[in-house]
């Protein structure tokens, strides 16, 4: 569990997070989405104590990162797949972080197995690959079996097999009841992944709601529609609240109505229809939508986004 | 690399439920210490310089003095017929202009201050440099016991280091002196003190050097202001002796490795500090980086 309240993080005149507030909840798989230099790393810092908030307050478990007795088994966290010194072997590296709050060797093999680091783990890790990186720092957050785990961007660099694993990994977390926070700017791996959504822009919370939620609000499900007789048929169904595209030859893409009163009004007109495909409204969409307002609202703002944030510092 | 197994169930007791100590995180400061190659090679040179240093002196030392009992002076100057000297006379002649013979087994500790203050600056300096520190303080999120378990891997190693490379550099130089018909032992005044007070020395500049680092979080900036710290620094207030008033002839003896290796000597010294001041004065040096290096530790953002 997560809370955050009016987390803020200013960097001299520049806003990185701008007072943001949300719980992160056990069991199920938290995104956290965003642009570059929205916040989301910067927030993540926050959590464990690497900056300091500006205003505000982070707790994980209900204390400040800092205050637990045994940080690791808290807080499993893969902030930057960089955190490692480029001269020190993986296993080293691991050995050191498990040494601090006394975690035995054999755990240390353990997540290296798990991570599919096994071949490389004796090597310096300045020559690891983004990928083999990545699972370094997965393993690294793994290593004190946490009971939340906080993952920033970690499909980044990973294979496809990685990505899946990943994937599978935090939902298998999930549902041994820990809490998972997640964050990314692919939103298809977001769809995938996660119950639950936070959308942020700009330092601002946008959105904070289950995943299918987001997928349906203030967006009209489309119906595609293929047919011979595609003007006749736009000219039947047209009306108020019904809007009508044609991208392509006999396809129109229709909204404000759903699949059967299409399917009835072309039987009663004897249209043929030989493709009727309710169309769900992807991430993108849902983001782009939810998005949209924010920057509309705050255009006079835009050129304070570019350089907010380091984002991955 | 395959990973397409399912995670196996891990338990609490796999991971181990102990929690963070301060003995843990001494030994995660231990393990990265020794786990770096380059470190282990360093040490190594670093104390085959310090006795190889050492010996050096035992030699330069022994032919000053024998030169002295022949000749009356270092530097016999042509035509002047200079009297003999006893070997003690020649000894307290060799010791007024600073040349000892119980300062032998930390004649090579200029080197050894160099070699592990700059390791000092670089043991946390690098971990800013490539993100590791970011690894220690998820760990370790109160921070300061991560920087007193790095303070004490340091001092215990530049200790044992400083004082086994002294005791060899003792026993190496018995036989050279020998043949200067000098007499080294443990029972010489100052042998012993020296022997044991060059590692905190070194020691103490291990921790001005993991201050530096932490102030500055950059490895070549962190060396470069040790070395003018202790090698510029005491040079450029020697030449400030030579501006007219009295007080710029004393300056020279308070900068920290004049005071720190005031604090290996012993007895009196005209117009310098006892041996218990430089070792105050050193102490003070060491305090004034260490202290805003822990707060900057403590508050500033990784």
């Amino acid at each position: 569990m997560i809370e955050a309240v009016n987390l803020a993080k200013h960097y001299g005149p520049k806003t990185a997070v701008a007072g943001v507030t949300f719980t992160v909840k056990p069991g199920q798989v938290t995104g956290f989405l965003g642009p570059n230099g929205a916040g989301k790393s910067t927030t993540m810092r926050m959590v464990v104590g690497l900056d300091r908030p500006s205003a505000g307050t982070v707790t994980v478990n209900g204390k400040h990162y800092a205050e637990h007795r045994d940080p690791l088994h808290q807080v499993g966290a893969l902030l930057d797949a960089k955190a490692v010194h480029t001269s020190r072997s993986a296993y080293n590296h691991l050995l050191s972080m498990a040494a601090t709050h006394n975690i035995p060797a054999s755990r240390v093999n353990e997540v290296i197995d798990m991570t599919g680091l096994a071949q490389v783990a004796k090597k310096k890790a300045g020559g690891f690959s983004l990928g083999m990186g990545q699972r370094l720092g997965i393993a690294a957050a793994l290593l004190g079996d946490p009971q939340t785990l906080i993952l920033d961007e970690p499909v980044n660099g990973l294979d496809p097999e990685g990505v899946l694993w990943v994937r599978n990994l935090v939902k298998y977390l999930a549902g041994e009841g820990k809490t998972v926070f997640l964050s990314s700017h692919l939103m298809s791996e977001m769809a995938q992944t996660a119950d639950h959504l936070i959308l942020i822009g700009r330092g601002k919370i946008i959105a904070d709601a289950p995943i299918a939620d987001i997928l349906d609000g203030g967006h009209q499900t489309r119906v595609r529609v293929r047919t011979p007789e595609a003007s006749r048929l736009a000219e039947l169904l047209g009306g108020t609240g019904v809007s009508i595209d044609s991208s392509e030859s006999e396809t129109l893409e229709i909204s404000g109505l759903d699949a059967r009163r299409i399917a009835q009004s072309a039987l009663d007109n004897r249209v043929l229809v030989y493709e009727l495909t309710p169309i769900m409204a992807s991430l993108e969409e849902a983001y782009f939508d939810l998005t949209k307002d924010e920057v509309e609202y705050h255009s006079h703002e835009l050129s304070d986004v570019a350089s907010s944030a380091p984002e991955g510092r | 690399m395959s990973t397409t197994t399912v995670p196996s169930p891990s338990h609490a007791s796999a991971a181990g439920t102990h929690g963070l100590s301060f003995g843990g995180v001494l030994r995660s400061e231990w393990i990265k210490f020794r786990s770096l190659r380059s470190t282990k090679l360093l040490l190594l040179f670093t104390f085959v310089a310090v006795v190889g240093v050492g010996a050096l002196a035992a030699w330069l030392r022994g032919t000053i003095i024998q030169s002295l009992m022949t000749t009356g002076s270092a530097r016999p100057e042509g035509g002047v017929h200079a009297t003999t000297m006893t070997l003690a006379q020649a000894e307290a002649a060799a010791q007024a202009q600073g040349i000892n013979i119980y300062g032998i087994p930390n004649a090579g500790l200029q080197l050894g201050i160099l070699v592990l203050g700059s390791l000092a600056v670089l043991l946390i300096a690098s971990e800013f440099g490539t993100g590791m520190i970011r690894s220690t303080m998820t760990a370790v999120p109160r921070r300061l016991p991560a920087f007193a378990a790095k303070a004490i891997v340091l001092v215990v190693v530049s200790y044992v280091l400083t004082l086994v490379a002294a005791l060899v550099t003792f026993l190496i130089s018995i036989p050279i002196l020998h043949h200067y018909g000098i007499d080294m032992s443990f029972g010489r005044d100052g042998v012993v003190y020296g022997i044991f007070m060059g590692g905190v020395y070194v020691a103490g500049v291990a921790l001005i050097g993991l201050s530096l680092g932490t102030l500055l979080r950059n490895s070549a900036g962190g060396i470069i202001v040790l070395v003018a710290l202790f090698f510029v620094l005491p040079f450029g207030t020697q030449l400030l002796g030579l501006v007219p008033g009295d007080f710029w002839k004393y300056v020279n003896q308070y900068v920290p490795s004049v005071a720190g290796g005031r604090m290996l000597e012993v007895g009196h010294k005209d117009a310098f500090i006892d041996p218990h001041v430089g070792g105050l004065l050193f102490l003070a040096w060491i305090l004034v980086v260490t202290i805003p290096a822990v707060i900057t530790l403590k508050t500033r953002d990784v």
